[in-house]
């Protein structure tokens, strides 16, 4: 069963990220987004284009050329194109939707739709190939009591001290503090002179970011697939779920929570021989978790039925 | 004044797919029966499928992604009824049950799984019920697939269409022999239309019933429901397993027309296809699906051929990928331009978390 530590804190860490990402859209906008998968997709597609070398044909369709960048140099462009990835949906999508008061169901279906849109694209243009971002294989080594190689335990620790940092910027800048108010209250943070359509811009384009960055952690720890941000969407909502839909600090601790769950459940007694069922140990999870708590384990007590 | 804009509607939509079926013989001078057969059975099928879901969603306001399960949980519990061979070895099991006993228990179990997945409905708003559905539709087919033992896993199941093929008519095989068809698709897409047609007749009268009226009411407003002395969470579970049993009927017939059934025909997607009908054809109203259907399934099928021109280098799975992509823009566009559909009302949408 610890064996399987070490690939859970890793899965636990991508889930996290994701999980914070879709968490603090959520908390102010109030959109379910769907789409958040493809967006964490488009940050390890980024990147495998900024980085692979100039003759990978395999990724895109004759007429594009990976650009052959430096890895990291690749991963910031590639969070950056996520982010005004982000800001453009904000823009173009959904605040004519918010404007026109579309209800929050039809802006889920959207969300849907869009999803579905943009994964098929990056299947045209990505082709359907399991890909791997351009780096050397390495050896697993031992930390304290579990396995890792060191570029993922790099991964782990480059995602805590993300956390850590997005945690102070909500909890102590004015902008972290302007979300949170937009979050509690459209029209009484109007009222207090605060712009609610920058600050849901703004938190479209952090939300992007993040999800970009799950996906490049995600790409880097297993692999690029054009579906990669469709297959672990439901366990990121498990995550948000479990802590907490709307607070940030439960988004982190359940994301960590399923990641290792998922992994931990595959040494399960009554798992053995069944490993790829593990992801619904998670999802079942979360459906208990909202039919007894529905607030989650951090969550604030919230009429939601 | 109200009636003769519906009725406008109706000769838009009726005019639309007439159009749409037109389309498919303009376009394919050859070997055009065959084409719109298999349009008309996926047609058929689906449209079953989006009218139980418009039970859910559009009749009471239930946000369900989790279609696919309830026409899985039909399909599976069917077949495995009924003699058929599962599995990687392909074990043969010849003891069964006849066809529409085996088809009975199928709905049957399908209604009860939709009682089961819709006792969160009573607890859960909107959104929230839309995740526990999909998660729980997921979590169905990873158990399909697990339980390789009994549903055959990814191999799946193969050997039970003559189960239902034995009361094939006649009729259909001389037909089939001048129009250059496969007979047994013919029998599965005039079972389908049959269904529609009884499950459709069905849906009216129990609409204009006070049970439909007292459904409607819990979509509008459920504490009214309450008020009038109704059991509002029975009546939302009701429609639960009203419109999982009709799922459950329609991926019975998507089984046989597969002629061979594994795990991943039950993907989310499955789902997104049900709800893209639903849309187009009007949440809310009862035929609305079936032009919906049709005209989905003309748009589907005629893709491939605007895909090759698109796409000249692409291989398959990335062709299959610009069906997919059409369905995401539909299902957008419609939602933001016209979520009424065709013959839907404006003022019955519910489209607000309440």
């Amino acid at each position: 069963m610890l064996d399987q530590l070490g690939n859970g804190l890793l899965l636990g860490i991508i889930i996290s990220v994701a999980s914070v990402a879709l968490s603090l859209l959520y908390g102010v906008t109030r959109i379910v987004n769907f789409a958040h998968g493809e967006i964490i997709a488009l940050g390890a597609i980024a990147t495998l284009f900024f980085s692979s070398p100039l003759d990978y044909r395999v990724l895109f369709l004759e007429k594009f050329s990976p650009l052959g960048l430096n890895f990291v140099i690749s991963c910031f462009l590639a969070i950056l194109v996520c982010g005004l990835f982000g800001g453009l949906l904000e823009v173009f999508l959904f605040r004519p939707l918010r404007k026109n008061d579309v209800g929050n169901i039809a802006v889920l279906v959207v969300t849907i739709g869009l999803s579905i849109l943009v994964r098929h694209l990056y299947l045209l243009f990505a082709t359907g190939k399991v890909q791997n971002f351009p780096l050397e294989l390495q050896r697993r080594q031992t930390y304290l009591f579990f396995d890792m190689t060191p570029r993922n335990f790099n991964v782990l620790i480059a995602g805590i001290i993300v956390m850590i940092i997005v945690g102070l910027l909500l909890t102590y800048t004015r902008l972290g503090k302007a979300m949170r108010a937009v979050r509690d209250s459209e029209e009484l943070s109007s009222v207090s002179g605060i712009n609610s359509d920058n600050i849901i811009l703004l938190t479209w384009v952090a939300s992007s970011m993040l999800a970009g960055l799950a996906g490049i952690f995600q790409a880097t720890i297993n692999d690029v697939r054009w579906n990669m941000g469709f297959l672990i969407l439901l366990l990121i909502f498990a995550g948000t779920v479990l802590g907490g839909i709307g607070t940030s600090f439960g988004a982190m601790v359940g994301g960590f929570m399923i990641g290792i769950l998922v992994q931990v459940s595959v040494g399960l007694p009554f798992m053995e021989g069944h490993a790829e069922a593990k992801n619904a140990v998670a999802l079942g999870i979360m459906i208990l978790i909202l039919l007894f708590r529905p607030q989650g384990i951090f969550g604030q007590k919230e009429r939601i039925s | 004044m109200i009636t003769k804009r519906f009725s406008l509607q109706y000769i838009f939509a009726f005019s639309l797919t007439i159009f749409s079926i037109y389309l498919v013989f303009f376009l394919n001078p050859e070997g055009a029966p065959r084409i719109v057969l298999n349009l008309f059975t996926f047609a058929g099928i689906y449209g079953l499928s989006a009218i139980g879901l418009n039970v859910h969603f559009g009749w009471t306001g239930l946000l369900n992604f989790g279609h696919a399960s309830f026409m899985g949980v039909g399909a599976y519990v069917t077949l495995l009824l009924m003699p058929h061979a599962a599995g990687r070895e392909g074990v043969v099991i010849t003891t069964g049950l006849p066809f529409f006993a085996a088809l009975t228990i199928g709905i049957i179990a399908a209604s009860l799984f939709g009682l089961l997945l819709g006792l969160p409905a009573i607890r859960l708003r909107g959104d929230y019920l839309a995740i526990v559905t999909i998660a729980a539709a997921e979590i169905f087919r990873l158990l399909v697939r697990d339980l390789e033992s009994i549903t055959g896993g990814v191999y799946g199941i193969i050997n039970y269409t003559e189960n239902f093929q034995r009361y094939r008519p006649s009729f259909i095989d001389d037909l089939s022999d001048n129009l250059d068809f496969s007979a047994s698709q013919g029998w599965v897409c005039i079972a389908a239309w049959i269904s529609i047609l009884f499950i459709v007749l069905f849906l009216k009268r129990l609409n204009n019933s006070p049970w439909g009226r007292a459904l409607r009411a819990v979509r509008e407003d459920e504490d009214a429901v309450r008020a009038m002395g109704k059991n509002a969470v029975w009546l939302k579970l009701q429609s639960f397993m009203l419109g999982a049993g009709i799922a459950g009927l329609s991926g019975v017939l998507l089984a046989f027309n597969y002629g061979s059934l594994e795990s991943t025909v039950f993907i989310p997607l499955l789902t997104f296809y049900v709800w893209a009908i639903m849309i187009l054809g009007g949440v809310g109203t009862i035929t609305g699906p079936i032009f919906g259907s049709i005209i989905f399934w003309v748009i589907i099928s005629e893709t491939d051929r605007l895909a090759y021109i698109l796409f000249e280098n692409a291989n398959g799975q990335q062709l299959a990928g610009v069906r997919f992509l059409l369905v995401g823009v539909l299902i957008m566009f419609l939602m933001i331009f016209r979520p009424n559909g065709l013959l839907g009302k404006k003022e019955e949408l519910l489209l607000d978390v309440k």
